[in-house]
């Protein structure tokens, strides 16, 4: 906590400097009320998960946008206890913030707090999580977008009718998304043959998923696909693949991307060809933005679409994309999404 | 307070299995008189206790309360009845995460009629009343973690107190408080007397029984064997009932001691004891005898580097002694058989040959890998030694019975030659024919070392040993060579008569 | 073999334990002694015909490369319980150590030598730690090994606030780490050994066998293995007879500590990055292997010979399972069915021992 906040001090400072320059900045008295005063405006994160690499890229955008509009950022973290992120909201509501956004959570815990939150006239947006609420947008990734592009790109590769093992977890939201979609896949193309279905969350999570994948690939060798639609999933099971020496014969299908995720699938001869993603960092840029409209008594809609990239082993290869940053700068559609963009919005700086 | 007994018992048997404790017990408890109940080491004085208090049931025999026939089924209802007892381990009798208010009215708190809700303004009451009652000075919302021991037994005391008992078992009270400390409770207890209560009070500190008896009861092999209650009350008559009257029968060759090995000098063991001294010779058997809780287990783990002594020093083979832990003991030669096996003695997963060899290992192993044939090798002589009965040395020692499982602990130390060989009650738990080989094996082996045998049993000391020490209050007050006793004088020793001259109460 | 065990009834056949009328117990002692060793291999008699695959050098390999990690875990623990202890510790030591060799040669850039070093010396100290908090702070152990649990927890991921590290990684200071893992460090997950059929045995599966011999020696045949037995089961009667028994907690500590530290050598050069992981399941898993070797031949105490075959029992039984595609929730119960035989097994025979 501590040490994120001096690093926030330190990138206040930086990104300071910079605006400066930015004729966004300049143009400060242009922006609609509340932010032709942004330093008197006060937001709140109220996270449920926060911890591996997504939640910190989608913290760090939102700490980017948030410093780009000038206002201040108050982050609560409650550690993936319901219970306390419920009352986490309740905090806020009585830090008299101006704006709130939940980032994940269960409904049943939240669908109150939130409403209390609207009551007390405070500003909601949702991320990842149901409040059923009509007065809070919903930013969202789409998890149907990202599976139908990892298997767009797998029909294009291998043509419609492919024996497939997958990788499933029931119960977790994001992961039951994904799964309508492949459901969907199967029906549209009945070619393709689902020979094996396993998944676990045991962590850490590639290693378990590694062992099973193992057993799979050596009871079906005639498996052509792999469908994993969370990166660690994908991470394990070509781990699996290599070990069993089947990186020629397998091709694996998945959703996400970190930068550990890019050099594995940059390895020569990786089975892990492709990947669809949406930037953690947009979506958190996309939430403050859409917090910051209904702010300014805009509206962003009631669901708020994140869209996905595809990213391929020949897209990284041929742009030489070592890690994140190289992914943003050289694949524009990842690093920036025209969502949520009124004309008097700040945009924080790329590098 | 009338002549006749308020509580009586006669003719009680109780075994368990083929084991008989108690037979044929006959007692009579006054209103107003303090009992001491005397005897040794598994004279059933326990069963006794536990039997009147509603633990066990007797076998046969009959109890009275009054003029009604008094059998118990538990210990709830021999309290209700008007028996309690207050037992030995303390923090049994009180409940330590509670204050003292709440410990003084517990048996309400669970008993028939309370309410469901904890009032404790009540509570509060309740134990005031209690407490001015038996005139305990105790701060009533202390915890009881926080309290010194005596005054938790006081608690557990006055606790019972509030029950209205005709009958009150005091079970060995004052065995882990300071003399302070149980003069506190002394006074307690005579208020006790003074309300008319029947107080049985067992005992084995010769001071509390001088302080406190009004008749004393001794208790041998399951049956009264001797009461007295003619004052002054006949203490050594006491001590020797409770000790059995065949004392001298075991005539031993006692040895002279060859070169002196072992010596101590001024030696403080315990806070307020007297310093001790005393000599050990080259392969003589020394037995210290004296009463339980007089401090000899202290001294054998004193001398074992266990325990630091207070003052004084010790001296082996001719250079200073200072064991700072049991190893170093050891690596000087010092071996101690402990007291009470299953505790400090057996390892219970081991077989035989690795209990004995523990001790020994590195002389068992060739770069610290054992040598599985050295040590069964060993096992087995000393198997033959020892008599020991077992299938083999490959036995698991929980296989073995409880004076075969005692005879390993004692090899275990006898496989390598010591200087001084310290055995805490060999004989606890052990069969006369075990006893025999032991002790036998004892003598035979005491070669150059030193063997010093700490025995409470008077007659097992008798048939064991060159020279007996006499301890009591932590110090050695008598010495006897094992060919002329003067039994009168030892007893009077054990008894702790030269401490404390006769009359001095 | 375990030979304490089997010493104990040297010429035990199956004729001759039926032979002795004298407590009418044979059978049964001999199903104690003999029933998960046959459950083990009806096992894989049952997978080998139930699935394709199962029966092959590779199949024999990739089980043993599955479970090498919690099994060497598990032995580390088995040295903890030996001496009546217990460390749940050890699944967040795995994780730290694997964040940790990530670390020094992503962020730090240092060969493979010096990861296995440092993670190496974060295993002993975390165990010596643990051991001196247990034997002189006097914390029972099970709660002193789960506050250290919480500590690496969190400590794994204070370097790089939370992330996991993998090469090109933005550091908390905004630049980028350029580190690699080296080639040789990967070799310990990746490399294979040829015997008789060329590449089969992963280096993971090399170390967990090594290992298990080490620790059954130890345990079984050198005087330290027999005083931690003792410690373990009268600690009094040790001390008595001279043993430093605190000392030889202690050291069981930093055994299970650096028995852990491998297994998260392994585990990093398995996965080839630093990932944020409390390690739980690996310490559960880990615990089973060892309680399920209770069992193993009618120990009825922590013995490494056991603790092997409870982790190979563990991963023939979920690889068998998973080859059948049954699903994951399917394996968890399986798996805790199997220690709850086990400790039936273990326990009937220790009431059998108690009588």
């Amino acid at each position: 906590m501590e040490i994120s906040r001096r690093l926030l001090g330190k990138m206040a400072a930086a990104l300071a400097g910079a605006t400066m320059l930015l004729p966004a900045a300049a143009g400060a008295q242009d922006k609609p009320a509340p932010f032709d005063n942004p330093g008197d405006v006060e937001i709140a994160l109220v996270r449920y998960l926060s911890t591996g690499d997504f939640f910190q890229a989608y913290l760090s955008g939102v700490e980017k946008q948030a410093e780009a509009l000038g206002v201040n950022l108050r982050v609560l973290d409650s550690r993936q206890d319901a219970a306390l992120q419920a009352d986490m909201v309740d905090q806020a509501i009585a830090l008299g913030v101006d704006g709130i956004i939940i980032q994940h959570g269960l409904t049943e815990s939240m669908k109150e707090a939130a409403q209390r939150a609207v009551d007390a006239g405070i500003k909601v947006v949702a991320f990842d999580v149901n409040v059923e609420n009509e007065a809070i947008p919903q930013i969202e990734q789409s998890d149907r977008d990202l599976a139908r592009l990892a298997l767009e790109q797998a029909i294009a590769d291998n043509g419609e009718a492919w024996t497939a093992g997958y990788v499933y977890v029931a119960g977790i939201a994001p992961l039951d998304r994904r799964d309508e979609t492949w459901r969907e896949f199967k029906e549209k193309y009945p070619g393709i043959e689902e020979v094996a279905q396993f998944g676990t969350l045991d962590n850490p999570i590639a290693n378990s998923v590694a062992n099973q994948a193992r057993s799979v690939v050596t009871a079906n060798p005639d498996i052509q696909v792999m469908f994993a639609p969370y990166d660690e999933f994908a991470k394990g099971v070509k781990i699996a693949v290599d070990e069993a020496g089947l990186s020629d014969s397998i091709k694996i299908y998945s959703a996400d991307v970190s930068t550990a995720d890019i050099s594995a699938m940059r390895e020569p001869g990786s089975a892990w060809v492709a990947t669809a993603a949406t930037n953690p960092a947009v979506v958190g840029e996309v939430s403050v933005r859409a917090l910051a409209m209904l702010l300014a008594g805009e509206e962003p809609g009631a669901s708020v679409i994140v869209p996905p990239t595809l990213i391929t082993q020949q897209a990284l290869n041929d742009g030489d994309i070592k890690n994140m940053d190289d992914l943003s700068a050289k694949m524009p559609q990842f690093a920036h999404a025209d969502v949520a963009v009124p004309d008097w919005m700040p945009l924080p700086e790329r590098d | 307070m009338g002549d006749n007994a308020i509580f009586r018992i006669a003719g009680l048997t109780k075994a368990f299995g083929p084991n008989a404790v108690l037979r044929g017990v006959g007692l009579d408890l006054r209103a107003g008189e303090v009992t001491v109940l005397m005897g040794a080491n598994g004279a059933g004085k326990s069963t006794l206790v536990k039997v009147m208090s509603g633990v066990h049931r007797a076998d046969r025999g009959m109890m009275m309360l009054g003029d009604k026939p008094f059998s118990p089924a538990t210990p709830a209802e021999a309290m209700r009845a008007g028996v309690v007892t207050v037992h030995q381990n303390i923090n049994d009798g009180v409940v330590g995460a509670l204050d003292v208010a709440s410990n003084l009215v517990l048996d309400r708190l669970n008993g028939a009629g309370s309410g469901f809700f904890f009032n404790p303004r009540k509570v509060r009451r309740e134990a005031r009343e209690v407490a001015e009652r038996m005139g305990l000075g105790i701060d009533l919302s202390a915890e009881v973690t926080d309290l010194p021991l005596a005054d938790r037994q006081m608690v557990a005391i006055a606790r019972a107190m509030a029950h209205e008992p005709q009958v009150m078992i005091l079970d060995e009270p004052t065995s882990s408080l300071s003399s302070n400390e149980a003069e506190r409770l002394f006074a307690l207890i005579e208020r006790l007397r003074a309300r008319g209560v029947a107080i049985l009070y067992i005992s084995h500190r010769m001071s509390d029984i001088r302080r406190l008896a009004d008749r004393i009861v001794s208790l041998r092999d399951g049956a009264i064997v001797g009461q007295f209650d003619e004052k002054p009350l006949d203490y050594e008559g006491a001590v020797n009932a409770m000790l059995g009257q065949n004392l001298g029968l075991h005539s031993i060759d006692a040895r002279a001691a060859g070169a002196p090995v072992f010596s101590v000098r001024d030696l403080r063991i315990a806070p307020g004891a007297k310093p001790l001294s005393m000599e050990l010779g080259a392969g003589e058997v020394v037995a210290v005898t004296g009463l339980v809780g007089v401090g000899k287990t202290r001294l054998a783990e004193t001398l074992f580097g266990i325990h630091t002594p207070l003052a004084g020093s010790m001296r082996l083979d001719g250079r200073a002694y200072a064991p700072k832990t049991p190893a170093s003991a050891v690596r000087d030669g010092v071996f101690l058989v402990a007291k009470d096996r299953a505790s400090t003695g057996i390892v219970p997963e081991f077989n035989i040959y690795e209990n004995m060899s523990l001790p020994f290992l590195p002389r068992f192993s060739n770069m610290s890998v054992t040598r599985r044939r050295a040590e069964r090798q060993t096992a087995r002589e000393q198997i033959a030694d020892l008599k020991i009965v077992c299938r083999s040395e490959r036995d698991d020692l929980a296989t073995l019975s409880g004076g075969n499982q005692q005879k390993v602990t004692v090899a275990r130390w006898l496989t390598q030659p010591s200087r001084l060989l310290i055995l805490d009650e060999p004989f606890q738990g052990v069969d006369i024919a075990a006893r025999h080989d032991i002790a036998a094996k004892l003598r035979e082996s005491a070669g150059d070392r030193a063997t010093l045998v700490f025995l409470t049993e008077l007659d097992e000391a008798l048939e064991t040993a060159d020279r007996i020490l006499v301890m009591s209050e932590n110090t050695i007050v008598g010495e006897h060579r094992n060919a002329d006793v003067d039994m009168d004088r030892l007893l009077a020793e054990v008894a702790g008569q030269r401490l404390e001259p006769a009359g001095s109460v | 073999m375990d030979s304490r065990t089997a010493d104990k009834t040297p010429v035990e056949t199956p004729a001759e334990a039926l032979a002795q009328p004298k407590d009418g117990r044979s059978l049964r002692e001999l199903a104690i002694r003999y029933g998960f060793l046959s459950l083990l291999v009806g096992l894989i008699v049952f997978f080998s015909l139930a699935t394709r695959g199962f029966t092959s050098p590779q199949a024999a390999v990739f089980i043993l490369q599955s479970v090498s990690i919690t099994g060497i875990l598990a032995l580390g623990v088995t040295a903890t319980l030996v001496v009546g202890g217990f460390d749940l510790s050890i699944g967040s030591i795995a994780t730290s150590s694997m964040m940790a060799a990530a670390y020094v040669m992503v962020v730090l850039e240092q060969n493979a030598l010096v990861a296995v070093l440092v993670c190496l010396a974060i295993g002993a100290l975390v165990g010596l730690i643990n051991g001196l908090i247990i034997c002189y702070m006097r914390v029972p152990d099970l709660l002193a090994t789960l506050g250290m649990m919480f500590l690496l927890i969190g400590l794994q991921r204070i370097p790089t606030e939370g992330r996991s590290i993998a090469t090109g990684m933005t550091l908390p200071d905004g630049s980028t780490a350029e580190g690699t893992f080296s080639q040789a460090f990967l070799a310990l997950g990746r490399h294979r050994f040829d015997l008789f059929i060329e590449n089969l045995v992963p280096a993971s599966v090399v170390v967990l066998i090594v290992l298990a011999i080490l620790i059954w020696f130890f345990l079984e045949y050198t005087r330290f293995g027999r005083m931690m037995y003792a410690v373990g089961s009268n600690a009094r009667a040790a001390e008595f007879a001279g043993a430093p028994v605190k000392a030889y907690r202690i050291w069981a500590y930093v055994i299970s500590g650096v028995f852990a530290s491998i297994g998260g050598i392994l585990l990093a050069a398995r996965l080839g990055r630093g990932d944020i992981a409390s390690g739980n399941n690996l310490l559960l898993d880990a615990v089973a292997a060892a309680l399920i070797g209770f069992a193993v031949l009618g120990a009825a105490k922590p013995n490494a010979f056991g603790t092997a075959i409870g982790a190979l029992f563990v991963g023939v039984l979920l690889q068998g399972l998973t080859m059948m595609n049954v699903p994951y929730y399917t394996q968890d119960f399986v798996k805790g069915a199997v220690l709850v035989i086990a400790l039936i097994f273990t326990f009937a025979l220790l009431g059998r021992n108690a009588r």
